[in-house]
């Protein structure tokens, strides 16, 4: 019997790569399983981190800078007026929050999309060719700065063959490894879905398997890959929570559930169903 | 002693000043705090051929492009955020009526810089290697100093550029409340680069409290053209710690625009069948419904 979630799983391999005295950078998010993704767990992991090995690190969710994240000052919503109330150490102006990228100090940031690539690009902005696009969605955000000015990003995506693909459509965030000429940033770090943790290959720039999440087979990740995916021989497990992080997740630091199951944004969901 | 210039005028004068085939830059960003007023009086005018500019949109390039107004829009993004996706964007995009040009927040924010500042292009690395690029706007150049590739953008030049604000006078000093929502500091830049600024503001308040309050006047009268009364002039976007966003009227607007025949009937009621700002909020139930459903009871004034 499993003694986690998906959600729990993720928050922790997220907390063990945050560093200390970096800051971390999120969206606001919308709702439901976007924002788990967007938000809700790398707001967690961050969270657990602090408790943990960085007390130092901070978040930065839109212009909202370094909110206190005890579960007693979390929001029951994301709406603008509670937004604007979230206790936080500052709300610099909107300028300086992306001047922030541009200086180099954002540490990790992380993004959800519609594809990724082999090499780590990610597309928010149309399916099919850009003059001529099968689907229109809604633009590039901030994707295009994280992508070239954060020192790490952290993707977390549904592990289909749809989203994972040879090649992006569109290039929203050039995170890609395959060039980064004149890119300050150091793009795609690890790749987070519900199948398995991925990082990035130094020799061939491309995605490889690091850790398998209990339960799930090598055979059944490639089926839900569209690009020929490296698999080393004796992968590893992806570590099962441990009780302690699970008890600081679920007494401590999100009782509510408003972070991990999206309760905040009122269109609850689970990554699971 | 001559009389001082006032800068108030009707919605309807005010967007008389816009002409057909005008670059339009809109202030606000996602659901929050578009001059939606403005908006809706440019759709009654029926303006066409339009190029628009935004940080970030929403429903205001939605429905500007839902009426047959935009020739061509930029932004980093157009959407209603909770509501779902924009469907007449969606729609004008896939079907080639309108031409989009996508640009990163940081490289809309710095267009509109550069447009303020008076310079002829801001300079980034941001869309090196990505989409962006495609568009033929974005001109790679190398560093005079360092000899490295960086990506030239040309400034925002707007011929008008309207934002929603909290106060004013009537000779065009604008403030912004202290407790707001940061995303609005585009809303300076957009409103400061635009050759002709109009502003719509929630309240208008006599010289004496902007006088005594002057750090709050980010936008001094310089900056503008036209300052417009319109409380709730926001609506259905929010409007910082004032209202919210209104959910159920976002969701019926969903429900029209799914089609072009429902979008245009959704214009038909509440734009073109309204003929003034004050008719289309008497068709939402007036004022004082308006504020209670969405004015936030325990908002803290500046």
């Amino acid at each position: 019997m499993k003694t986690y979630t998906l959600e729990e799983l993720l928050s922790v391999e997220v907390s063990r790569r945050v560093v200390d005295d970096e800051m971390n950078f999120t969206g606001i998010g919308t709702g439901g399983k976007a924002y788990i993704r967007a938000c809700g767990i790398p707001l967690v992991g961050v969270r657990l981190a602090q408790t943990k090995h960085a007390p130092n690190a901070l978040c930065m969710m839109g212009p909202v800078l370094d909110p206190v994240l005890d579960h007693e000052t979390i929001p029951d919503s994301n709406w603008e007026y509670d937004l604007i109330h979230w206790p936080c150490r500052s709300q610099i102006p909107l300028e300086d929050c992306l001047g922030l990228f541009r200086l180099g100090l954002v540490g990790m940031a992380f993004a959800s999309a519609a594809q990724v690539d082999k090499y780590g690009n990610l597309n928010i902005t149309c399916i099919g060719e850009y003059e001529n696009p099968k689907v229109r969605l809604p633009g590039v955000l901030a994707q295009t700065d994280l992508a070239a000015l954060a020192k790490r990003v952290c993707i977390i995506v549904n592990h289909d063959k749809r989203i994972l693909v040879e090649r992006c459509d569109f290039v929203s965030g050039a995170s890609g490894h395959e060039d980064r000429s004149g890119l300050p940033g150091g793009g795609a770090a690890y790749v987070m879905t519900n199948l398995c943790i991925m990082d990035f290959n130094p020799e061939t720039k491309m995605m490889r398997v690091h850790s398998i999440h209990p339960g799930v087979t090598p055979e059944h990740i490639r089926q839900n890959t569209g690009f020929d995916l490296e698999i080393p021989p004796n992968v590893p497990f992806t570590p099962v929570p441990s009780d302690e992080d699970l008890r600081l997740i679920r007494e401590e630091i999100d009782p509510k559930r408003n972070f991990l199951n999206a309760g905040i944004t009122q269109d609850r969901a689970t990554l699971e169903d | 002693m001559q009389e001082r210039r006032s800068k108030f005028k009707s919605l309807h004068d005010a967007v008389a000043a816009i002409s057909d085939g005008a670059k339009v830059a809109v202030g606000g960003s996602l659901i929050r705090k578009c001059p939606m007023a403005l908006v809706r009086e440019i759709v009654r005018q029926r303006k066409r051929d339009l190029t628009l500019y935004a940080w970030s949109a929403g429903m205001d390039f939605d429905m500007l492009i839902g009426a047959g107004c935009v020739r061509e829009a930029w932004s980093s993004y157009v959407g209603l955020f909770t509501a779902g996706m924009a469907k007449n964007f969606r729609r004008a995009v896939e079907r080639k009526k309108i031409r989009f040009v996508d640009l990163s927040e940081t490289c809309a924010m710095d267009k509109f810089r550069a447009g303020t500042f008076g310079l002829p292009y801001a300079i980034s690395r941001v869309p090196l290697h990505s989409g962006i690029l495609k568009n033929p706007e974005f001109k790679e150049v190398t560093c005079p100093f360092t000899g490295e590739k960086l990506v030239a953008m040309e400034a925002f030049a707007p011929d008008v550029s309207i934002i929603h604000a909290h106060r004013a006078d009537t000779y065009g000093n604008v403030q912004f409340d202290a407790i707001r929502m940061m995303d609005n500091e585009s809303d300076i830049f957009i409103a400061r680069c635009g050759s002709h600024t109009i502003v719509s503001v929630e309240e208008i308040v006599p010289e004496e409290e902007i006088i005594r309050t002057p750090t709050q006047t980010m936008l001094p009268k310089v900056y503008v053209d036209s300052v417009c009364h319109v409380f709730h002039g926001a609506h259905p976007n929010s409007c910082d710690t004032r209202y919210d966003f209104d959910l159920a009227h976002a969701e019926y607007y969903q429900e029209c625009a799914s089609t072009e025949e429902g979008f245009a009937r959704y214009l038909d009621e509440f734009v073109y069948g309204t003929k003034d700002e004050e008719e289309y909020i008497a068709k939402l139930g007036g004022q004082a419904e308006i504020s209670r459903r969405l004015d936030h009871p325990r908002r803290k004034t500046a």
